[in-house]
């Protein structure tokens, strides 16, 4: 699978990516850093606990790393739930789906890399 | 020193500070923290190299606002620009960082070409910013020297002329600035400020300019004046003014204005009877007020043609006791109070020096009340004075550290780290080991607080501690001084704090212990702590038996007088040494005085095979000398259970040998009750 497929499966937008990082090489090693990048696994072990001010950073993080990558899909459903997350003390029903989105393409985009 | 500028990157996401470190890699080398207390402690260490930092907002432990926070309290933010890459891109957020001095922002996705191009501007213009100030101190420091030096040539023409030394223009001008300090600290009524101090000083340097219309003759005349010459003498302060006044341009400038108060009224007096307009109390400017002050103490410490040197304290007691004129009461209270400081200050001061010396202070104080940063030359002192603590502090084989209160973290010295096995650096105090293994649990927080609640009045800490020194606890001594900063009220910044190891003190304390209660000559027990021991092996004796044997050498003085004192001490160390050697450990022996022995033994069924064993060994010859003994013995066997009857009985049984034959042992028996009754118990 080339870097382009890749973009196209995950739902990310490839021209801005290699707009900013310039090449297919650069993109495709930091992808594989996404791979690595603990804050999804950090954004559930939060959620679980209800730790919300933690579950926020997280999120948060994720979202940073996503836009960063152009991997427009997951980043717009971290960017939603970090926007939900936001402020918040305690935990509600209403971030249940929030997260199971997140889960969902978490799960895609990591597949798409993982056939790099 | 080519080295590549350092950027900190400051985010909590290691894929985005990787990003970011790709695209600036090529061209600045790059320090990575993950969050903004880490970032801190770095910032810390490599404070002078990091040239840019880029920030991130949202971060665990210390978040991006907090470290802004920090770096304005510690000055950083002045001169390394930071620029923001938060995902955050909310104006609230964005005007609170600029408000806390962030420069630009950056915001995500990270574009390669924008990231590149607002790092290397802001790295310009804040190298540039540094530049200029050092060009400006440069400036600073060109200008004051020279114009310096240009009333100073002139005043030492002045001077030339005069005859005097060229010191005393030097002079008038430290003690002008000495007088003015310490005045400016006492009142208000004078609006001194720094730089009026240094204006006043500075001028005071022509005070004698009019002297130059003076005819050398009157000058340098050795005899005293005549009415006329007096009055011609007197003229120099007009004169002086006058050509100030004359000077046709910029009359307006302040060092004009006061040089010419100076020269004019330099020697009127508090009392309206100075000249030459006899102005009186606060008529006269204080600029001339102090200068006279300083004329004329100079003038009294000086040797001139026409007097000779008076020592210090003289010339004090003149000025004060009005013998000179009247002079402001609050000047003369800063000459009685301050006069031993200023005549120390004066001594040190020697030409070169002090020009210097004055050089660096203004321009550290322009510098700081201009607001510009430090200069290189101000970080090369300080790196030097770095050097050598670090220098002092490994040469010393002591455990120093340096502890810094924010970001909190300890800096040992490298031998004491290597000593103790821990590292240089240590962060998250509480936790680390040094906290808790070297120091016992509890101990260090304790330290920390002590260190916490000190104030600079009070900034010296000792304690004593039991540490774990690789592996030994041993007793330690923690000696700390506290660092405060200059602001109100002030705030800890830190504390330098050394550890000594008394374990050693305490046991030489010990053995110092040991050492009383031994015979200073043979080694043996003295009798104070020959008696304890008796006494409390009687007290516990229950079925025991228990002799003390008491001798006296009868041919002491023989062996003195015929083979000199040397031998006699020689002869002691012998007998003790024999005694010791035929003695058990568990035994008491002791010389109890010039001659005399005990031996305090236990034995089973009866002693006189051991007593006899022993009288026989002391009797062997020394050398070719006969040594000759009279031991008495007296036995503790439940009738006798007190250390002075025994030894009451043991010493007559002695006396009784030496009365009749010398030279044997006799155990006491009842007959003896009545020898000795003039003897006591030594």
């Amino acid at each position: 699978m080339t870097v382009k497929e890749c973009y196209e499966v995950m739902k990310g937008d490839y021209d801005d990516v290699l707009s900013r990082l310039r090449t297919d090489e650069r993109i495709k090693k930091f992808l594989i850093k996404v791979l690595s990048d603990p804050s999804f696994s950090q954004l559930c072990t939060a959620m679980d606990s209800e730790n919300m001010e933690e579950a926020f950073r997280a999120a948060h993080t994720l979202k940073g790393v996503c836009k960063n990558m152009s991997i427009t899909n997951l980043a717009y459903s971290a960017s939603n739930l970090t926007e939900a997350l936001r402020g918040r003390q305690t935990y509600g029903d209403d971030l249940e789906p929030l997260l199971k989105k997140v889960k969902k393409d978490y799960a895609l985009t990591m597949a798409c890399i993982q056939m790099l | 020193m080519n080295a590549k500028k350092k950027i900190l990157i400051v985010d909590d996401s290691e894929m985005n500070r990787a990003l970011l470190e790709d695209m600036l890699s090529d061209d600045y080398e790059i320090l990575e923290a993950e969050n903004g207390l880490v970032a801190s402690q770095i910032l810390q260490e490599n404070e002078m190299d990091i040239c840019l930092v880029l920030l991130d907002i949202v971060m665990p432990v210390m978040d991006g606002f907090a470290l802004l926070e920090l770096m304005n309290r510690k000055g950083w933010i002045k001169n390394i620009p930071v620029i923001m890459i938060s995902a955050e891109t909310a104006s609230t957020y964005m005007d609170r960082a600029y408000g806390l001095g962030a420069v630009d922002y950056v915001s995500r996705p990270f574009d390669e070409r924008t990231v590149r191009h607002r790092v290397d501007s802001n790295v310009i213009l804040a190298e540039k910013q540094r530049d200029l100030s050092a060009r400006l101190a440069a400036q600073i420091y060109a200008k004051e020297k020279d114009n310096r030096l240009m009333i100073e040539i002139l005043s030492h023409i002045v001077e030339f002329r005069n005859g005097e030394s060229g010191l005393h223009v030097i002079h008038v001008h430290a003690i002008t600035e000495f007088l003015l300090n310490q005045l400016s600290k006492r009142t208000r009524k004078y609006n001194l400020n720094h730089k009026l101090i240094s204006l006043i000083s500075n001028a005071s340097a022509l005070h004698d300019v009019g002297k130059i219309v003076i005819p050398s003759e009157i000058l340098n005349k050795p005899g005293k004046f005549t009415d006329e010459e007096f009055e011609i003498m007197k003229s120099h302060t007009l004169e002086g003014a006058k050509m100030l006044k004359d000077i046709p341009f910029r009359s307006d400038e302040p060092l004009i204005k006061i040089s010419y108060e100076i020269c004019r009224w330099h020697h009127e007096r508090y009392d309206g009877r100075g000249y030459p307009d006899g102005l009186k109390g606060e008529e006269i400017p204080i600029s001339a007020q102090v200068v006279a002050l300083a004329d004329v103490y100079d003038a009294l410490t000086s040797r001139r043609v026409y007097k000779p040197a008076f020592p210090h304290k003289q010339a004090i007691d003149m000025i004060i006791n009005g013998a000179c004129g009247a002079f402001n009461p609050l000047l003369s209270d800063v000459l009685r109070e301050c006069g031993d400081e200023l005549y120390l200050k004066l001594q040190e001061t020697s030409q070169g020096d002090s020009s210097a010396a004055e050089i660096d202070s203004t321009l550290a104080r322009t510098l700081k009340t201009e607001g510009t940063e430090a200069s290189d030359r101000t970080v090369k002192l300080l790196e030097h004075e770095r050097t050598k603590f670090k220098i002092l502090s490994e040469l010393s084989r002591e455990i120093i550290f340096e502890y810094n209160a924010e970001p909190e973290m300890i800096t040992l010295s490298e031998w004491g780290a290597d000593y103790l096995g821990m590292p240089v650096k240590i962060f998250n105090l509480e936790e680390s080991s040094f906290a808790t293994k070297v120091f016992a649990k509890g101990d260090f927080s304790a330290l920390l607080q002590k260190l916490k609640t000190a104030s600079p009045e009070n900034s010296s800490i000792i304690e004593k501690y039991r540490l774990d020194i690789k592996g030994v606890n041993t007793w330690c001594k923690v000696y700390a001084r506290t660092i405060f900063s200059d602001a109100e009220p002030p705030v800890l910044e830190g504390a330098i704090v050394k550890i000594v190891d008394v374990n050693d003190e305490i046991s030489e304390i010990k053995s110092l212990e040991h050492e009383v209660e031994k015979d200073y000559a043979t080694g043996l027990l003295n009798r104070k702590a020959a008696k304890e021991r008796i006494d409390s092996a009687l007290s516990d004796i229950g079925n025991r038996k228990f002799a003390l044997v008491f001798f006296d050498l009868d041919n002491l003085k023989e062996a003195n007088d015929n083979r000199g004192h040397l031998f006699g001490d020689e002869l002691l160390k012998h007998i003790a040494e024999v005694t010791k050697q035929n003695t058990r450990t568990e035994d008491v022996v002791a010389r109890i005085g010039g001659d005399e022995f005990i031996i305090f033994m236990e034995y089973t069924a009866l002693p006189e095979e051991q007593v006899k064993r022993i009288f026989s060994r002391i009797t062997q010859k020394f050398g070719d000398f006969n040594v000759s003994v009279s031991m008495g013995v007296a036995c503790a066997d439940g009738e006798v259970t007190d250390y002075k009857e025994l030894f009451e009985k043991a010493e007559k049984a002695a006396y009784s040998v030496k009365n009749d034959k010398k030279n044997a042992y006799r155990f006491y028996d009842g007959s003896m009750a009545n020898v000795l009754k003039n003897r006591g118990v030594r």
